[in-house]
């Protein structure tokens, strides 16, 4: 009863078999007793579980084909749910990333605009006390625009929009609400330069808010002036502020100018170091003291 | 039991009659004979009747046909469920004409050892599928089975030599 596949009776089917491809028939054959073994007892099986019951009268062969086939729907529930998922996740993606770049695009925009109205805020915040000191001044000024600052380490000066054309002239102050900054060195047509407080070549008279006490300040390339020609018996105290004197003829007497910083004494003289009071650093606009003859030569000019 | 897996196979052919008749005489004294003789149950006439004929024939499809047959009808005698000797009895059929095809079992003693063997596999097989197929399944008795062994093949020694008289 053993397969051999070179006796007579198989070399038929062997032969069959060899022009089928695979030996599936040959394998059949050699296992058929195993395959009815099989079937024979399927049958069975199915016929016991067509029989016996379980959970409440469920027949067993219920039982077995749900639980055959509940894995499979699980699992195409499962993938079903996860494809969905994953569509939704993706689209999501999508909608969110194109959401993404137009909230971008609104957050630069709005950036932007924020910028904008701080800016003109800040402007309009800085003209209105520009405004309001212009017009607490007993003398005529100028309103004028920072545009540049002059090339150069050694050099503490900027450029204004302002010249000839609106009445400046030469050795004119140059002030802001918080305190001087300087005086016009070179006037043109339509701009000037302004020679700052710290420039070692500028020269301002100027006077301590409580002693009284007169000097001349200068500048030290620093962010710092110094106030020469001050005795040293002349009691200083830091934080003291330092006024305008009105003595150099080109400054007003009594604007502000800075803050003692520090104060030593010197061989004849005292130290004293000031703190500018405007932010040389941050110049955007200014005022320019007109001179009297100046003022009456410009309303001299803008009469017809 | 000598290993002979090039011998010249020696198939006896039966006498239906015989197979028929034996068959119906092991229902038959499987039903009727714990009744009177309450440990004749531990004896299974048709497994001893399988096991006999599917080593004379050699044929495992036959030893399946023979082992499902004798197998559902003692279902059907029975209170059981259709099918549980079925499969034993054709498990036990395919593997009786198996054993038969690889080794000798001329000898009344390898027929013994081969019978209680089956046996074994026989109350395996019907403790799996209960135990698998059934809420309460009944308990497994190692005790009793190892009796049932012992008596069937006590009946194997005195059935095999009377059957061989028929071939």
């Amino acid at each position: 009863m053993t397969f051999d596949p070179n006796s007579p009776e198989t070399a038929a089917p062997a032969q069959a078999v060899a022009r089928d491809g695979p030996n599936v028939q040959a394998f059949i054959a050699h296992h058929r007793a195993a395959f009815i073994l099989a079937a024979v007892l399927v049958a069975q099986l199915l016929l016991l579980s067509l029989q016996i019951t379980r959970n409440h009268d469920v027949r067993l062969i219920r039982v077995w084909a749900v639980a055959a086939v509940d894995p499979f729907q699980r699992s195409l529930r499962g993938i079903t749910e996860v494809s969905v998922g994953a569509w939704r996740t993706y689209r999501g993606l999508l909608h969110a990333q194109q959401e993404n770049q137009e909230l971008r695009i609104q957050l630069a925009s709005a950036q932007s605009q924020l910028q904008q109205l701080s800016e003109q805020a800040a402007e309009s915040g800085r003209l209105r006390t520009m405004l309001e000191f212009k017009n607490q001044l007993p003398f005529q000024t100028v309103a004028a625009e920072v545009i540049a600052s002059s090339p150069g380490e050694n050099s503490n000066a900027i450029f204004i929009d302002k010249g000839l054309d609106a009445g400046l002239a030469s050795d004119l102050a140059v002030i802001t609400p918080e305190g001087i900054i300087g005086k016009t060195i070179a006037v043109f047509s339509r701009s000037a330069q302004v020679l700052l407080l710290t420039d070692p070549s500028s020269g301002v008279g100027v006077m301590l808010e409580k002693t009284r006490v007169q000097g001349v300040l200068k500048g030290d390339r620093q962010s710092l002036c110094l106030i020469r020609y001050i005795m040293n018996d002349v009691p200083i105290s830091p934080g003291e502020a330092v006024l305008s004197s009105g003595l150099d003829q080109i400054f007003p007497k009594g604007l502000r100018v800075g803050t003692v910083v520090e104060a030593s004494v010197g061989n004849i003289y005292k130290n004293v170091e000031v703190k500018p009071a405007a932010d040389l650093s941050r110049l955007e606009t200014v005022l320019v003291v007109l001179k009297p003859n100046s003022n009456e030569q410009q309303a001299s000019n803008t009469r017809p | 039991m000598p290993v002979a897996p090039e011998r010249e196979v020696e198939v006896f052919r039966i006498r239906y009659l015989t197979l028929v008749v034996s068959g119906l005489a092991a229902l038959l004294l499987q039903t009727v004979l714990p009744v009177v003789i309450p440990i004749a149950g531990l004896m299974d006439f048709p497994l001893v009747i399988t096991v006999y004929f599917t080593l004379i024939r050699q044929n495992k499809i036959f030893g399946i046909a023979l082992g499902t047959g004798l197998g559902l009808m003692q279902d059907a005698l029975s209170h059981g469920y259709l099918g549980l000797f079925g499969m034993s009895k054709a498990v036990v059929g395919y593997l009786a004409a198996a054993a038969a095809m690889r080794f000798n079992f001329e000898t009344l003693f390898a027929r013994c050892v081969v019978t209680g063997a089956l046996v074994i596999i026989h109350d395996l097989c019907m403790a799996g599928l209960q135990h698998a197929l059934l809420d309460s399944p009944p308990p497994f008795l190692p005790l009793e089975r190892a009796s049932a062994v012992l008596f069937n093949v006590a009946l194997a020694l005195i059935l095999f030599p009377l059957l061989d008289r028929f071939r």
